[in-house]
């Protein structure tokens, strides 16, 4: 099978997403780690994350509902996702968690919201962009994936 | 920890054993990808309660520990102290949270380093350096120190330097004795580990209650300031231990004390002993008996009261509490918001005799018969208005909270009852009436010294011997001052003295510091031995019912009654001071399960400190029996007893047996004895301290 235009997909693929700073250097890091021996790290950390992740945002959907002045309950819960979202190298919506606890800082609710709208908005489109992504992996094989050649 | 290098046969640090506790899944996965590629034997646990569980079984099961700061059950920093203080493993904090005063934050706590997320891999390949380290400065404890072993005690101490290890120190044959047996196994077996460049296999150097209390009154002595390790040495007058010993455990007791004066947050921490906890901490003998009296004790309060105490070497106040009610130690329980934690409760000392304080209620499993606090709100004490405020004490303000809440708003305290704590700086802080209101948590800072002890009011004061009167220690009025630790800001805050008057006996966490050192008066007598913390009698601010508080005041020799001696966790119940007789209580809490399992063996951490005593007053106080309570006690694994009870715990005599004879005065009600001392079996001491 020819991986080159595959490759040649994926490998630009991956640069755009680090060039629209969807990603970051931690995800390379991620990278590094797959190899035979766990050849689809990368996958599995990130369907972990986006599972672990969905459940923290309605989190804290629920508490700007419920506990909308608690902003340390908020603060605290965008805390999680933001250093979860870090360890995937997910940055965009990392920055995004960083402009929320600014305004929960400043008790600025409406902030909070609206920052809390962009997260889910970030969170759904890396979502999106990494299955493809994986997708075309996937159909390059293990071997292949593992190689980090086209890095 | 050496072990694992051992082990692996020199291959280190491949194989080196990591624990990874960190509540979000992602970043477990990650990070154990990457320690595994760092060839790195790593275990991760998402839970911290579960991970103290897994490294108290299993303390040389791990050569270093990964921990997140912010984690739903636990504060990362509480974790970080107990680790430190019950089994001395390097911990490497790591958060996404990167501002600066956090990490200060955690290198304060002892973080041997803060990674902030996302961690890198060239930043875990190095973290075995800190396993290195800690075993090479141990060494040089060792070969610096003059172990009767190595009579090498002249040796110069050229390194003045306070290595935050515990020392480990080559022990002579005194601390050996006290040390349980297990604890001495585990002590040879850690020498016998690995440690490269130790040449003798030296013993740890167990800073039991005793010990504890004899380098508190020390410190007292000299004076907080002026307190240096030489001249501690001398006053101690302790053969084996050496002047790095000494340093390093000031040191710590130094940090502690800093702590507790930031931690002012006023968060009280209802020292109620938890009724239902059941068990309280791993003492198990122990009885809070200031917490335990009401048995009310939130787990918080006494998980706070206990991270108070576990932070610093701190005793646990014991606040005398002589009546049952007064007797209450307010377990704080250190970082409840979650509801998690659950006040491990240093047993109190009960066993002193008499249980003057007829505090510790036998209802609470672990607390002693302390009168019953009441149930404590959960609402916040006098904290603030945010409900969560109690939440966010709980990470690190702890123990201090709890007391200075108390302090601060006695009214909203405690139900009433803490108005009438004088909380002493010493840290003893014995609301007045029974601490109910001491709301279950949150905030309370996993130390606060058990020795919010509400205490009596006047009658209870009145009780105490002249010269045990001191100004309650609570003192309501000054916000700040942890009951417990206090020491540094109870005694500047509170016009009381500190409860600490260590009569000749070592405090343990009495630590009077600078002006408010109550003399004698008052603070728990340790007349007879040391007494772990003394807990002021009147001083204990406990105005009406000193919750368990110890006290130690006369009383006879008392079995110190360290209040508790609690696990590590939080609750301190150390806070028992008690008006005389009644041993005071070093709640202790185990961060883990404080309720009441207190083994009087506790462990008290290496502060030796078997809370129990509530110390009361000085400052320290609540330092001994925040040990004990801190974070050793309910080291089940751990034989340790250092500052348990076992001897100390019971507030000896001190505690004015007349007196308290309520009912609830026995102290030891979990720890069996009833006045009299614990048995030495458990607390590995024999007879009192």
């Amino acid at each position: 099978m020819d991986y080159s235009n595959l490759r040649r997909q994926i490998f630009s693929m991956k640069k755009s997403l680090f060039d629209q700073g969807y990603l970051d250097e931690q995800f390379n890091q991620l990278e590094e780690l797959q190899d035979d021996s766990s050849p689809n790290f990368v996958e599995e950390v990130v369907a972990l994350f986006f599972k672990d992740s969905s459940r923290l945002l309605t989190n804290i959907e629920q508490a700007l509902e419920k506990y909308p002045q608690d902003f340390y309950r908020l603060d605290s819960l965008v805390h999680q996702f933001k250093g979860s979202g870090s360890s995937i190298g997910a940055l965009r919506m990392k920055n995004e968690c960083s402009m929320f606890k600014a305004h929960c800082s400043d008790r600025n609710l409406e902030g909070c919201r609206r920052s809390l709208q962009k997260m889910k908005r970030e969170h759904a489109t890396l979502k999106q962009k990494l299955e493809t992504y994986f997708q075309l992996l996937r159909q390059v094989g293990p071997r292949e994936r593992a190689v980090n050649s086209w890095k | 920890m050496a072990a694992a290098a051992e082990a692996r046969g020199g291959d280190f640090p491949v194989g080196m054993k990591v624990l990874v506790v960190d509540d979000d899944p992602t970043c477990l996965v990650v990070l154990k990808r990457m320690l595994l590629e760092c060839r790195y034997d790593v275990t991760t646990c998402p839970q911290a309660t579960r991970a103290l569980t897994m490294l108290r079984e299993n303390r040389r099961g791990f050569d270093v520990i990964i921990s997140d700061v912010h984690m739903p059950d636990m504060d990362g920093f509480r974790l970080l102290e107990l680790v430190g203080l019950e089994m001395d493993l390097p911990v490497i904090m790591m958060s996404a949270d990167s501002r600066t005063d956090i990490v200060m934050k955690g290198i304060k706590h002892g973080a041997c380093d803060y990674l902030i997320k996302p961690v890198r891999m060239e930043e875990l390949k190095n973290i075995w350096q800190h396993v290195v380290r800690k075993k090479f400065n141990e060494n040089k404890d060792h070969e610096h120190s003059g172990s009767l072993d190595d009579t090498d005690r002249n040796r110069p101490n050229n390194n003045d330097n306070e290595y935050a290890s515990s020392a480990n120190d080559g022990g002579d044959g005194s601390w050996k004795s006290q040390k349980k047996k297990r604890e001495k196994e585990e002590d040879e077996a850690d020498l016998e580990s690995g440690d490269p460049s130790s040449t003798s296999k030296k013993p740890r150097v167990v800073w039991s209650v005793e010990l504890h209390q004899q380098f508190v009154n020390a410190v007292n002595h000299l004076g907080i300031d002026k307190a240096v390790p030489k001249k501690i040495l001398e006053l101690m007058n302790v053969p084996g231990l050496t002047r790095e010993n000494v340093a390093s455990h000031l040191q710590k007791f130094r940090l502690y004390l800093k702590r507790i004066a930031q931690h002012h947050a006023g968060i009280p921490h209802p020292f109620v002993a938890p009724a239902s906890s059941a068990k309280v901490a791993p003492l198990g003998g122990l009885e809070f008996q200031a917490l335990a009296a009401s048995g009310q004790i939130p787990p918080q309060a006494l998980a706070a009261l206990q991270d108070e105490l576990l932070g610093r070497p701190t005793s646990s106040l014991a606040l005398p509490g002589r009546d049952q009610s007064s007797l209450r130690l307010a377990a704080i329980k250190g970082n409840k918001p979650h509801g998690e934690r659950e006040i491990a409760f240093g047993q109190p000392i009960y066993k002193c005799q008499n249980n003057a304080y007829g505090a510790f209620p036998q209802s609470s499993p672990g607390l002693g018969g302390l009168p019953s606090f009441g149930a404590w709100p959960n609402n916040k004490l006098g904290m603030t208005d945010s409900p969560s405020a109690l939440g966010n004490v709980s990470n690190s303000q702890n123990s201090n909270l709890l007391l200075h809440e108390l302090q601060q708003q006695p009214d909203s305290l405690l139900t009433g009852t803490l108005q009438n704590i004088d909380v002493k700086p010493s840290g003893i802080v014995m609301p007045s009436q029974s601490l109910n209101a001491f709301p279950a948590s949150e905030g309370i800072s996993p130390n606060q010294n058990p020795l919010v002890i509400p205490s009596q009011s006047q009658s209870f004061l009145a009780s105490i011997p002249p010269s045990m009167k001191h100004e309650p220690l609570l003192a309501s009025s000054s916000p700040s001052n942890s009951l417990l630790g206090g020491i540094d800001m109870v005694n500047q805050a509170s016009t009381s003295q500190p409860l600490i008057s260590t009569h000749g006996a070592n405090l343990p966490g009495l630590m009077n510091r600078s002006s408010n050192a109550m003399p004698s008066s008052g603070i728990c007598n340790f007349q007879s031995g040391n007494n772990p913390y003394v807990v002021n009698q009147n001083a204990m601010g406990v105005s009406s019912r000193p919750p368990g508080v110890l006290k130690t005041e006369s009383t006879d020799s008392l079995n110190r009654s360290y209040g508790y001696i609690g696990g590590s966790t939080s609750v301190d119940s150390g806070l028992l001071s008690s008006q005389s007789k009644n041993p005071q209580y070093g709640l202790l809490q185990n961060p883990n399960d404080i309720t009441g399992s207190w083994s009087p063996s506790q462990d008290i951490d290496s502060y030796g400190n078997t809370l129990g005593q509530g110390h009361p007053g000085s400052t320290s106080s609540n330092y001994q029996s925040s040990n004990v309570a801190l974070g050793k006690l309910p080291d089940q694994g751990r034989g340790r007893n250092h500052g348990f009870v076992g001897k100390g715990t019971c507030i000896p005599s001190r505690f004015a047996v007349d007196e308290v004879e309520s009912p609830t005065n026995n102290l030891s009600h979990s720890i069996g004895s009833s006045a009299d001392i614990v048995n030495p079996d458990i607390f590995g001491f024999s007879g009192q301290m």
